[in-house]
């Protein structure tokens, strides 16, 4: 018995122990409001004058928010702009708990000093921001004026509710978008920020996770020329590998493992298919890169629809696909079908896996000593291909306004979204010790420091560990390489039947054709096809 | 001028009377004390049935702006779903399994407590820990604990051999939620049962000892059917509750693996909160009404039963 796995019950037991103490706790409160949280050590502050000062440039004066650095566009308002003038409100910001959240929370003390307004950060599941979101928004009572607009969950069913942001950022008496519209990614824009056309703004991008290959350099190097030497290639995942290859590499190593020949890893690879939005989102990869997808509608990965036509799931494309998929999942690690998205990232973290198809902002995790057993042995790259293309599922979302709140309310939390999302915000939750969050914005990539990051074994990549995966990501990103799902309303129900049809396909309920064909009758049925 | 004054032939009448009034001006005090209790029963319980049937008929989504009348819509859909059917199947199979196993191992409990010489706070207390666990946590505790990375009860089943996902398998997630609500709900029937049991009289006991009744036949013809009620009472208390059994699946199987912990609880809350279909639930939500109540009639007749 090696020191790592006798570490797993005491580690267990201690949870267990904490949990059973917990729950004598009447407190379950776990919104967050460090107002008194200082600002981040490694951001530089803005040396310039407060605002309305004479700091003035071109009629517009610079915000007084720290972490400003060179190179990046400078939050701006209207000269004489009083950025305290909404002192004393209390905004409430919903939000998946996600790294760039926690960031955000920790580092919420800048945006109230400089505004005076209170931000409280409510996190939970996205399953109960999407829930909350919803009773809210019926009661038409604005409890969060701050809303994570989750794309396809909260933004498809919900975006009549939500504020136009033009309205704030045409505003000439208001401060706009630090960099414009334009200084965000397109693709990203459009999936975040619209419904079905683009003449209304409903949410800016905020954090931009996004299913990339990770794997282990260590083995991949290691037993790399054995490899090349029984099947005649350079396995190193790269652009070129196929899912193929991927089931033929992962099976080469489970075989290893099991001869004893390969003791680094317990498994060739693993995927997060629990009975959960996971496994829709793990499958899709699938689904993209066989050149199928679920509806016929135009414009359902961008702005979206409401109407996204018939399901295109009985194509003989996305019946190749689960075919695919189901084969890749008969000889994954086991865990695998009770791994959602946390999941496969913890059981790689703990060592288990030689590759596994993985949100990119579990690098953070991956690089800290820890959480983790693969500390600088962890490399990317975008996931394999089908027939047709490598498709990357992008998983961003963007933050809203509640249009149910008063003028007041919204004004300051436009002042709260032009400072979140502005370039030197995405650039502090970068940086910050929460592991933070991968920018949304073109101009922080650009900063050197950033680009440096993105190379490993350097200083930067070690301050910023989500910039290691950056190369594959910029990669996947492109509009090639990306996967959006439908935004259509319909998503929540139509997610479900998705990833239950496909939970009873992992388990021989049903065979791949069976499933496709459940899924469209089933999703047909919802939309009204 | 009308006679006000009530004239009685006998001294009885007089008292009748007043016997009387004193019941109408205890009625009207009565209804007073009440009235506060009914207001709020009637704001919490009545007014929401009442838009629970409503809701039904309507076409009520979160995402839209005023509901519309469907008709048997949201019926039709509900009893023509697969999901639904399946979800009493396998709600019918955890509420049988898990009663069983909860009475069997509380009544068998509470009669080793009721007989133990000493210890008996101390093994009870320790006993009783599971119940002040919240579901949610208890739901968190065992996700954690049978967790293939670092579950503790995963690892010890790896050593000695047993290769297994017990969450992640149609054949065990279902066995295994079973468990925890058995582990977590048993000794509430054992409390209920011993409080019964130490209420009992020690008369027929030591009547039994002297006819030389074994240990065995006093538990069989005199405790047990002294304790009837009490177990009928427990038996009713959890059939309501582990209808709406949702808190520890949601958080350890979400319904999984392939729909095999889904039960109509877990279903209901979906329908309702994930795809915001309040018309549907709402129907759903009638329909477990009706079985609970069906159930509870049924508890109630067997402890009439045992009152006859």
């Amino acid at each position: 018995m090696n020191r790592t796995t006798s570490a797993v019950p005491i580690v267990s037991v201690a949870m267990a122990g904490v949990l059973l103490a917990l729950s004598a706790c009447s407190s379950s409160s776990n919104t967050t409001n460090p107002s008194n949280s200082q600002p981040s050590a490694s951001a530089s502050a803005n040396t310039s004058a407060p605002a309305g000062s004479a700091a003035a440039f071109g009629g517009m004066a610079e915000g007084p928010f720290e972490g400003w650095v060179e190179g990046l566009p400078k939050i701006e308002a209207p000269a004489g702009f009083d950025w305290k003038q909404f002192s004393g409100t209390q905004l409430n910001f919903i939000s998946e708990n996600t790294p760039p959240s926690s960031a955000l929370a920790a580092n919420i003390g800048i945006f109230e000093k400089a505004t005076g307004i209170q931000v409280n950060i409510e996190q939970s599941n996205l399953d109960i921001v999407a829930e909350k979101v919803g009773l809210d928004f019926n009661a038409r009572n604005a409890n969060y004026q701050l809303i994570y607009a989750d794309p396809y969950q909260i933004l498809s069913k919900q975006s009549k509710n939500l504020a136009d942001l033009n309205d704030f950022n045409n505003d000439p008496s208001l401060p706009h978008i630090p960099g414009g519209l334009e200084d965000f990614i397109e693709s990203q824009l459009q999936a975040d920020g619209y419904m079905g056309d683009t003449e209304h703004l409903y949410a800016l991008p905020y954090d931009s996770p996004t299913m990339v290959l990770a794997y282990r350099k260590d083995v991949f190097d290691k037993y790399k020329d054995q490899f090349q030497q029984e099947k005649g290639y350079d396995w190193t995942p790269s652009a070129n590998m196929t899912w193929d290859q991927y089931y033929e590499i992962s099976s080469w190593i489970n075989d290893k493992v099991k001869s004893g020949a390969i003791s680094e890893v317990k498994y060739g690879s693993g995927h997060e298919a629990k009975q959960h939005d996971s496994l829709q989102a793990d499958f899709s990869n699938v689904l993209g890169a066989y050149g199928a997808d679920y509806f016929e509608g135009e414009n359902l990965g961008s702005v979206g629809a409401a109407r996204p036509g018939k399901s295109l799931l009985t194509s003989p494309e996305a019946v190749e696909a689960a075919t695919m998929y189901k084969k890749l999942l008969d000889i994954a690690a086991p865990g695998s079908k009770t791994w959602d998205w946390t999941g496969v990232a913890e059981a790689f973290a703990a060592g288990d896996l030689a590759m596994a198809p993985i949100f990119h902002e579990n690098n953070a995790m991956f690089e800290d000593a820890n959480k983790s057993k693969v500390v600088g042995k962890v490399a990317w790259s975008i996931l394999p291909k089908g027939t047709k293309r490598s498709a990357n599922l992008f998983g961003g979302t963007g933050i809203g306004i509640s249009k149910y709140a008063s003028e007041k309310e919204q004004k300051a939390a436009w002042l709260f979204l032009v400072w979140a999302t502005s370039p030197q915000a995405q650039y502090m939750i970068l940086k910050s010790e929460e592991a933070g969050s991968t920018p949304t914005r073109h101009s922080v990539y650009n900063l050197p420091d950033v680009k440096k990051g993105m190379e490993p074994g350097t200083e930067e990549a070690k301050a910023m560990p989500n910039l290691l995966p950056m190369n594959a990501v910029l990669e996947a990103w492109k509009l090639e390489n990306v996967y959006m799902r439908p935004k259509v309303p319909q998503w929540p129900q139509v997610d479900t039947i998705i990833y239950t049809e496909l939970s009873k396909m992992l388990f021989d309920k049903q065979t791949p054709e069976e499933t496709m064909k459940a899924i469209a009758k089933k999703s047909d049925d919802i939309t009204g096809n | 001028m009308p006679q006000l004054t009530e004239t009685f032939d006998r001294p009885e009448q007089a008292t009748a009377a007043a016997r009387s009034r004193g019941r109408a001006k205890g009625s009207r005090t009565e209804f007073w004390m009440l009235l506060p209790s009914i207001v709020v029963l009637a704001i919490i319980s009545i007014f929401p049935f009442l838009f629970l049937i409503y809701a039904s008929f309507m076409d009520y989504s979160l995402s839209i702006d005023a509901p519309s009348f469907t008709g048997l819509d949201n019926w039709r859909r509900v009893f023509e779903s697969d999901t639904f059917w399946q979800s009493w199947g396998r709600t019918a199979i955890f509420g049988v399994a898990g009663l069983a196993l909860e009475l069997l191992l509380g009544v068998a409990v509470a009669l080793l407590l009721y007989h133990a010489p000493k210890g008996r706070n101390l093994i009870m207390t320790l006993w009783m820990l599971p119940l002040f666990v919240a579901p949610v946590v208890s739901g968190l505790l065992w996700k954690y604990l049978l967790d293939p990375t670092y579950g503790l009860y995963n690892w010890f089943l790896e050593r000695i051999g047993i290769h297994t996902q017990i969450l992640g398998d149609i054949s065990t997630a279902m066995p295994a939620v079973i468990l925890m609500d058995v582990w977590e709900w048993t000794p509430l029937i054992t409390i209920i049962v011993l409080a019964g049991l130490q209420s009992v009289s020690q008369e027929p006991l030591e009547a039994a000892e002297v006819d030389g009744a074994s240990g065995f036949q006093k538990i069989r013809f005199i405790l047990l059917p002294m304790v009837r009620r009490m177990i009928v009472v427990a038996l009713l208390i959890r059939s309501m509750d582990i209808l709406r059994y949702v808190d520890t699946i949601t958080i350890a199987t979400e319904g999984g693996p392939a729909d095999s912990t889904k039960t109509i609880g877990y279903y209901l809350m979906q329908v309702a909160f994930r795809f915001q279909d309040m018309g549907t639930a709402a129907a759903l939500g009638l329909t477990m009404l009706f079985v609970t109540m069906v159930m509870g009639n049924i508890f109630v007749k067997m402890m009439k039963k045992g009152e006859g």
